[in-house]
């Protein structure tokens, strides 16, 4: 056992405990020092929702049976309401046969939508991750690259670009073209002379 | 959590915003000050903050609210304590619905850093910790229930406190274990468990009959607040063997209730006690047994744990939470002063020319006085009733001789009956702030416009003078613009004015206008803390008056003493009306008493005539003309009455309970103080005053003379300007 407190001596108070403890012929705490205290598991809310509503989806299946008296007379109790929920059960299904019913559809129709939500925020997640490299900066050239290069020798083999053998990834959206105001002239359409050259004629 | 969220409502009004508590299931009688949730409608711009625990609807409905959204994470119970019972699913559930939220909130708070932690693990992104605080002045010895200490002051040593309700992660076994070892060692040691159980609840009464062979365990079931306080101040350790807990206020309660706190170091157990007290992380029972009488008998250790517990209360104070706070939301902007006259807005729960009400007519005096000088607007209600706040004058702006008037509409028309009941139920003892929040609620008005319309135009104004304290307009007012407020009072000892509610009303603004130096000693007794105080007083200024005017007017003859005010038992009128019958059936020539006011007694008797309430110059007229005037109130900032006799060289008779009226009586020397519940005295007052009148009108006359309006027309604007400056 330990002890934590700024204003007191832990080993010291344990010491006091354990002669008194031993003094009464008992055994000491174990020397085990304080457990972490873990945070709790996430609950997903779709996947929990789903499992409760399954769960509860049938109205004329009861909830356990419960009652907060104990002895003879809290049996008494769990035995009457067992007695009552088997004799009306044929009434029960009677009058809950369409909340069962729509339960179902509820509980159906919740698990067609998360399983497509599910579906979607896949494929964002995917989008999302697709155009952030294709937004992601192009890394600066190495600051060896500006150097000068040295010169080759003769023989060796002309280094094969990078560039050339990296196909460019696809925009994950095609940006729209958008016209030009001033489309370039086609390659027939006689290009304006300049002034000087007009001159002789 | 409820608790809390009141609480935070207080926290989020020093930070300039008004907000409001809304919850899911409110009982009817709670709607004055929580309302309930399907009335929420937020606009755009609104943070809506979610208290979140187990499941609640609340939770999807916040989800879907058109505004900004904020979820304050109070922790839920793992549901393995609770498995197999109903309540199980309402714990994961609660756990799922907070996985849900972190898409649909901008800022997530958790009450500590484990709750952060799990708010972290369950997705949420912008969180913060908001630690909750403890108001060590709420759980003084003074606070303590006396008949609960006198029923625990004959018992056994030592003895061990819990509080929490009776369920299964608080490990009331545990306690119970503990307890039984701790009478092998020291007999006569006694175990009190404060909290809510069900009586007939199986596991229950398994602890009770353990409890029960163990002998020297109370089950002290729910409790009011002084109870609770009686039961920290009579033990002498406090005791938690939680196997769960978001925070754990009872540690620090205890720790403000000076008990040495020993805890098991479950959750946040560790992080809220803040190396503070003794935590511990193994139940052997033996052994803490040992400890809890160590820490029992070593006076040393005992002091030293205290002074260090002391400390952590300090760390987790209002103003910790309120700067955790503040660093999570945006910043009120600040405008600079402009130069010229001082933009000031006056503040007061009614305002009219035809209002009965010391209070509310010196507002008015105050307002057109200052008008030439400032440029004044005046903030109110639609109500003219301070009995039943009912919307009688229509809402909007306004203007009252050249002052622009706006007026907002009461939510909640207060019912007399029921209010008195709650008074009755709280006056007098040591409460919560929950209670005296609820209290303040009842006793409105409540007008939400008009406390949206003091924050959001907090840059309009460079002061703003909130008139009476004990209405909601000052109270919560006040801390939505405290770096400018001053405030006039009018403060008595009165049973609501002991409430530590008030405190924000007085030690929150930037100055206290008193009417008179009694008040102000009055107040600085109650709230030591309290702002800077002058005393400015009032200004009279008497009308020609012509007594036979009045006497022809309500066919009166012979001498009478007057009454001028409000028609209420809590005035005195009641018992003056029985002293003065008392000097009737004595004295044959005993003078008349003439009643001027309205309200809701009417007294009768021999040779008492009720006149109504009568118009400005039938005052003046009536005043000249009476023998004397009385003042029965006990409850006076300032007898404005008293002053306005003196003017025209009245004595005055006034109530030897109220300080201020005796001061005021003393210093001018012109009335007699009388014991309103003595026959005798008030026939003495009479005969000394039928002796001395015109001595003591002329000493009347003279005091009354340095009631200048100038004189208090100068001294607000200096304080304006002070405030200003200061902004």
């Amino acid at each position: 056992m330990k002890l934590l407190g700024k204003d007191i001596t832990p080993a010291r108070v344990m010491a006091f405990v354990g002669e008194r403890l031993q003094a009464r012929g008992l055994a000491l705490p174990s020397e085990d020092g304080l457990s972490e205290n873990g945070v709790e598991a996430r609950v997903d809310p779709l996947s929990f929702n789903l499992q409760s509503l399954e769960a509860n989806a049938d109205a004329t299946q009861g909830l356990p049976l419960e009652t907060h008296r104990d002895g003879l007379s809290g049996r008494a109790v769990v035995l009457a309401k067992r007695i009552f929920r088997k004799a009306g059960q044929i009434f029960i299904n009677e009058a809950l046969g369409r909340q069962r019913v729509f339960n179902g559809h509820v509980r159906d129709s919740y698990a067609q939508m998360s399983a497509e939500m599910m579906r979607l925020r896949q494929r964002v997640d995917e989008l999302e991750k697709e155009a952030a490299a294709v937004a992601a900066p192009v890394p600066p050239l190495p600051v060896i690259a500006k150097l000068k290069k040295p010169p080759m020798p003769p023989s060796a083999p002309r280094p094969v670009k990078e560039a050339a053998t990296v196909a460019a990834p696809a925009p994950v959206i095609a940006k729209p073209k958008v016209p030009n105001r001033k489309p370039p002239a086609p390659p027939s359409a006689p290009r304006p002379l300049p002034r000087n050259s007009r001159r002789g004629k | 959590m409820g608790q809390a969220a009141v609480a935070w409502q207080r926290v989020v009004r020093h930070l300039g915003f008004n907000g409001e508590v809304y919850a899911d299931e409110v009982a009817p009688e709670w709607h004055s000050l929580v309302r309930p949730a399907s009335a929420l409608r937020p606009g755009p711009d609104d943070l809506v903050l979610y208290h979140h625990g187990i499941a609640s609807p609340l939770a999807g409905r916040v989800m879907h609210l058109p505004c900004r959204r904020g979820v304050v994470f109070h922790n839920v119970t793992p549901s393995r304590f609770y498995a197999g019972t109903r309540l199980e699913e309402a714990l994961v559930s609660g756990r799922a619905q907070l996985t849900a939220l972190a898409d649909f909130v901008e800022l997530s708070i958790g009450v500590s850093q484990f709750n952060a932690r799990e708010l972290e693990a369950s997705g949420h992104r912008n969180v913060k910790v908001v630690p909750l605080f403890v108001e060590p002045e709420r759980f003084t010895p003074a606070c303590a229930d006396a008949r609960l200490t006198a029923r625990l002051e004959g018992a056994g040593r030592p003895r061990v406190v819990s509080v929490s309700r009776v369920v299964p992660h608080k490990r009331m076994e545990d306690l119970l274990s503990l307890h039984e070892e701790l009478r092998r060692i020291a007999p006569r040691a006694e175990l009190w468990v404060v909290g809510g159980y069900a009586a007939g609840n199986a596991d229950f009464k398994a602890l009770q009959r353990k409890a029960d062979r163990i002998g020297g365990v109370t089950f002290l079931g729910r409790v009011s607040h002084a109870q609770l306080v009686a039961a920290y101040r009579s033990a002498d350790v406090f005791v938690s063997m939680s196997e769960h807990e978001g925070f754990g206020v009872p540690l620090v309660e205890a720790m403000a209730a000076e008990l040495p706190v020993l805890a098991f170091g479950a959750a946040a157990v560790p992080e809220t006690m803040g190396g503070r007290g003794i935590v511990f992380d193994e139940k052997h029972f033996a052994a803490l047994a040992e400890l809890v009488q160590l820490v029992t008998s070593d006076a040393e250790l005992r002091a030293k744990v205290i002074a260090g517990q002391r400390e952590r209360v300090a760390e987790l104070s209002f103003s910790a939470t309120r700067d955790a706070l503040a660093r999570c939301l945006p910043k009120v902007p600040r405008t600079p002063t402009k130069r010229g006259p001082p933009r000031v807005a006056l503040v007061v729960q009614r305002y009219g020319e035809a209002l009965t009400g010391g209070a509310e007519s010196l507002a008015r005096q105050i307002a057109l006085r200052l008008k030439p000088h400032a440029k004044l607007e005046i903030l109110t209600t639609c109500a003219t009733d301070h009995l039943t706040w009912a919307n009688e004058l229509p809402a909007g702006r306004s203007m009252d001789e050249g002052l622009p008037v706006h007026r907002f509409p009461v939510r909640r028309p207060r019912h007399l009956r029921p209010f008195n009941r709650l008074s009755d139920s709280l006056f007098g003892k040591p409460l919560d702030f929950v209670s005296e929040s609820h209290w303040l609620a009842e006793q409105g008005p409540l007008a939400p416009g008009l406390l949206d319309a003091i924050a959001a135009r907090s840059n309009d104004f460079d002061a703003f003078l909130f008139i009476t304290y004990l209405y909601a307009p000052t109270a919560w007012g006040v801390p939505l613009v405290a770096h400018k407020a001053m405030v006039m009072p009018t403060a008595h000892d009165e049973a609501p004015f002991k409430f530590e509610a008030f405190a924000d009303v007085f030690n929150a603004p930037q100055m206290l206008v008193c009417n008179t130096p009694e008040e102000a000693a009055l107040i600085e007794r109650r709230f030591p803390a309290a702002a800077r105080r002058r005393v400015v007083g009032t200004g009279i200024e008497p009308m020609p008056a012509k007594p036979e005017r009045f006497r022809e007017q309500f066919g009166i003859t012979g001498p009478y003493l007057l009454y001028l005010g409000r028609m209420e038992a809590g005035k005195g009128v009641v018992d003056l009306v029985r002293r003065h019958q008392a000097l009737v059936n004595a004295f044959h020539d005993a003078p008349s008493l003439v009643l001027a006011g309205s309200g809701n007694v009417a007294p009768k008797g021999t040779r008492v005539i009720c006149v109504g309430r009568v118009d400005e110059q039938a005052k003046w007229d009536a005043l000249a003309g009476a023998l004397a005037v009385v003042v029965p109130s006990r409850y006076e900032s300032l007898s404005l009455l008293t002053l306005e006799a003196f003017a025209v060289g009245t004595p005055v008779i006034g109530n030897a309970a109220s300080d201020v009226v005796v001061g005021q009586l003393e210093r001018s020397k012109a009335g007699v103080p009388f014991n309103l519940d003595d026959d005798a005295s008030f026939s003495e007052a009479v005969r000394r005053i039928g002796e001395e009148r015109a001595v003591m009108g002329k000493a009347g006359k003279k005091y009354a003379a340095k009631s200048q309006w100038d004189v208090v027309v100068r001294a607000y604007l200096e304080e304006f300007e002070q405030i200003r400056r200061k902004s």
